[in-house]
């Protein structure tokens, strides 16, 4: 289909060149919250959102991995954001899937905010060396706030 | 390659590898016999001939030369019976049948890594050619150059087939045009119906080896003659069976007066007989086959019909969806919403669907189950090649090889059962028949292969009559490699148990075969990787006994469940051997281990879970929580857990990669499992879990 539409625009030479690279240059985000920052994560990653699991203690692993929780059958490890990036943990909270490298573990965040179309070169790069290494990126969002852009590949294997 | 000539690859060597391992059989068979039966002649005739062809259509050149040179020889054993090859030969042709095995084994093992297949095949084609012209003898060392794929008495002959007058009956073949490669398809189809008769004569002859028949075929058609139209008639699906025939048709050279070219005899069939044009297709050989096929034929058509193979990974899914309706049915059936209702029908249907949810778990897990005999048998070709390089004689006894083993663990033993065959040949039995004599046994020497159930494990025993495990040079070579405290007494178990650590090998010399220091410490991982363990008996002057504990299954396992602070973990109940509640005056301490506790004359280390896992929670009090005295190999101790909550039949599921990343493993976590209220516990390894306490203290 898409390579027909490409055949198509350039017999018929209708459409402005600029649209088309700038529609593929920019990707969704899933911004979610944890300590009142907004973390921006690639919606490709994200498998889905849900709440209210009893999470089963693990001993003997890092701190910030909380244990894991049974989807339908499929262990998934849950990773605390909070304590990941060295807040302080908090109780109410929601789990992101993500399916990172063929990881599937869960983000224990403070809550979900809504998806968002991010260009890519409004993307910028952190001013500052962040101590984690977990952020790759900041936008700012149209409303004014800033979008911090989460590593998941970093944060599994940093 | 595309997929489907991938798929024609793996059957190929499938089919290969399991005819290599049958021609071992017989072969070793054959050996202690010294001779060949009028039947292992045929089989090892028809495996050859398989062999040849079809590593002629996945052209694999070298595969083919040998598997040919061996089936001329083998033709020529048929015909003339195993007395043409004199006593004297014998071993000769032995040792080239198996260097043969041999090199095919290493050649496939090469198709399957994608390496390019070797060469040099000279040294080797050239012992079976020379084998070959002195089993001849003066008579016809010609012979040895004369191609068997056509089979007759008469290949040399150069005449058109339909001019022998005792071959009056032919099939004629179209293959498809532009097929390409038609000598090929031809040899292939010859090779075809060779199962259904094997007296025939091809025109053009020697196909395989000669391309340039390509043309003729493709332009005049490949000529099949047999003796009578009832041998063609049954050779019919064979052609049909081949590939790419575009048609074919029956020629009867009765009707011409012996046509002096394959083209006359094309135009046969006008005048001939009311031969059939293509016939209707008898496919899976419905129609009777011929009233005397070769008897060997008919053996694989009858192993076809009643197995059949599966990918282990559908048998892998089918076991994941098996367990997920074991813990699915517990969920339902034991529903917390269902708690205090009188549902007798409910219950009556619940305890049904119970015992077929275990017959479903009983069958596929019995689908996984592979009797060991194959790997046994294997070891017989080990002790065979052994006792020649060592000069030791010795004889193999396999016991219970029918015993079944989950076939993930049958791979992980292979390697294992395979090096302590190899240390009992080589340090086990004695040097020389002489020290076996003045020691009072039998001059030839007796390795013991066992394989039994019992209960939930298999126990594989090696056993050899040998000089057995001189304790004290065990512990003085232990002492030097440092691996032991000379100061300290150690008791013979102990000693043994310095022969599996790594690094260890009493051999002074490094052989061939073992002495490297590498084995029985490969051996005790390799059999832990399958959960199982490695003991070691053995009497000065007797023999050595090693012992292989193996659970039969690891997927599905009985365990005890267990709870520290809100947590819940599973014992495997094979490492439990009981539960007991201690006061605190029975609890003895010791100022550098904590704490230990005495049953039975001896004292066992108590290891607190909540103090290995850093819990925050559980019990502290020893008085309030329970003791489970655990063994795992040659560890006993004490595992201190707040309360004993039941047996349970568990599905093991392996922790998220992610998880095992950070380690855990080492820590005595090998899995979880998801209870019948949709919890999760974490299964414990005993052996583990102590190595970690010890390592935190």
């Amino acid at each position: 289909m898409s390579e027909e539409n490409v055949l198509f625009a350039k017999q018929s030479d209708t459409p402005p060149a600029e649209e088309i690279p700038a529609e593929s240059q920019s990707d969704k985000y899933l911004i979610c919250v944890s300590d009142s920052l907004l973390y921006g994560i690639d919606a490709e990653q994200v498998v889905e959102i849900i709440t209210d699991h009893t999470i089963t203690y693990l001993p003997r692993v890092p701190h910030y991995v909380r244990g894991i929780i049974n989807l339908r059958g499929q262990l998934i490890p849950i990773i605390d954001m909070r304590l990941r990036l060295g807040k302080m943990p908090e109780d109410e909270h929601c789990i992101m899937v993500v399916n990172v490298e063929n990881n599937v573990v869960g983000l224990l965040v403070d809550g979900v905010e809504r998806m968002a179309d991010i260009p890519r070169d409004s993307i910028l790069p952190m001013p500052t060396q962040n101590p984690q290494k977990l952020i790759s990126g900041m936008c700012s969002l149209p409303e004014g706030a800033t979008m911090l852009v989460l590593d998941c590949s970093l944060l599994l294997h940093g | 390659m595309g997929s489907g000539n991938d798929s024609i690859l793996d059957m190929y060597l499938y089919e290969t590898n399991t005819l290599l391992e049958q021609l071992d059989g017989i072969l070793l068979a054959a050996e202690q016999a010294d001779t060949f039966s009028q039947d292992s002649v045929n089989e090892i005739f028809r495996i050859m001939h398989t062999i040849k062809g079809s590593s002629a259509m996945m052209e694999f050149p070298s595969l083919m030369t040998v598997a040919h040179r061996i089936e001329d020889l083998f033709f020529i054993i048929r015909e003339k019976g195993i007395d043409v090859v004199p006593e004297t030969l014998r071993p000769e042709l032995f040792d080239m049948l198996f260097q043969a095995v041999d090199f095919f084994r290493g050649e496939i093992e090469k198709v399957e890594n994608g390496q390019p297949l070797s060469d040099s095949i000279d040294s080797i084609v050239d012992k079976i050619n020379s084998l070959i012209d002195k089993i001849q003898g003066g008579g016809a060392p010609a012979a040895a150059e004369k191609p068997a794929s056509g089979g007759g008495e008469a290949p040399e002959s150069a005449a058109p087939a339909a001019a022998d007058p005792s071959y009056p009956f032919g099939i004629q073949v179209f293959f498809d045009e532009g097929s390409g490669m038609e000598n090929l398809r031809a040899f292939m189809l010859l090779n075809g119906v060779k199962d259904y008769c094997a007296d025939y004569l091809s025109v053009p002859e020697n196909v395989e080896n000669d391309p340039t028949t390509s043309e003729i075929i493709a332009d005049q058609g490949f000529f099949v003659w047999f003796h009578t139209a009832q041998e063609r008639d049954s050779a019919i699906p064979a052609v049909h069976a081949a590939g790419s025939v575009s048609s074919f048709q029956s020629v009867d050279a009765k009707a011409e007066e012996a046509p002096a070219q394959p083209a006359a005899a094309a135009e046969a069939p006008a005048a001939g007989a009311p031969a059939p044009a293509p016939a209707p297709a008898p496919a899976g050989g419905a129609p009777a086959p011929a009233p005397t096929p070769a008897p060997a034929a008919k053996q694989p058509a009858a192993a076809k019909e009643s197995l059949i193979s599966v990918s282990l990974t559908k048998l892998d899914q089918l076991m994941a969806v098996v367990s997920e309706i074991v813990i699915t049915e517990s969920m339902v059936t034991a529903s917390p919403d269902l708690k205090g209702l009188r549902l007798d029908n409910f219950n009556k249907s619940a305890r049904e669907l119970r015992k077929l949810t275990d017959d479903l778990q009983d069958v596929s897990m019995s689908l996984r189950m592979v009797p060991v005999s194959s790997t046994f048998q294997k070891m017989n070709r080990i002790v065979r090649d052994m006792s020649k390089k060592l000069n030791k004689r010795a004889k193999l006894t396999l016991i219970g090889e029918n015993t079944e083993v989950d076939k993930t663990i049958v791979d992980g033993i292979s390697d294992p059962i395979m090096h302590i065959v190899r240390n009992s040949m080589d340090h086990g039995l004695e040097e020389t028949e002489a020290e076996r004599i003045a020691a009072g046994k039998d001059p030839v020497g007796e390795i013991i292969l066992s394989a039994r159930h019992t209960g939930s494990e298999v126990i594989i025993e090696i056993k050899d009559d040998g000089k057995g495990a001189d304790c004290q040079a065990v512990l003085n070579k232990a002492i030097r490699q440092g691996l032991a405290d000379p100061d300290q007494e150690y008791s013979q178990k102990e000693i043994l148990n310095f022969l599996m650590m790594p690094g260890f090998s009493t051999n002074t010399e490094v052989t061939e075969f073992s002495g490297r220091g590498v084995g029985m410490d490969v051996v005790k991982k390799n059999v832990g990787e399958v959960g199982g363990t490695v003991t070691i008996t053995s009497e000065w002057g007797k023999g050595m006994t090693t012992t292989l504990k193996i659970p039969l299954t690891m997927a599905i396992m009985d365990g005890m469940e267990v709870s520290v602070g809100g947590s819940i973990f599973t014992i495997p109940i094979n490492n439990i051997r009981s539960s007991v509640k201690v006061s605190d005056a029975e609890v003895i301490h010791d100022p550098a281990r904590g704490e230990m506790v005495k049953f039975l004359d001896s004292f066992y280390p108590i290891i607190r879970a909540k103090d290995v896992f850093q819990m925050e929670q559980g019990c502290d009090n020893i008085e309030e929580g329970i003791l489970m005295w655990v063994e795992a190999g040659e560890r006993s101790y004490c595992l201190f857990v707040d309360e004993l909550m039941g047996e349970q039949q568990i599905v093991v599921k392996p922790m998220p990669a992610y998880v095992n990343s950070f380690n855990i493993k080492n820590y005595g976590i090998t899995g979880c499992s998801i209870l019948g209220d949709g919890s999760i516990s974490i299964i414990l390894d005993i052996a583990n879990l102590y190595n970690a306490a010890q390592d935190a203290f």
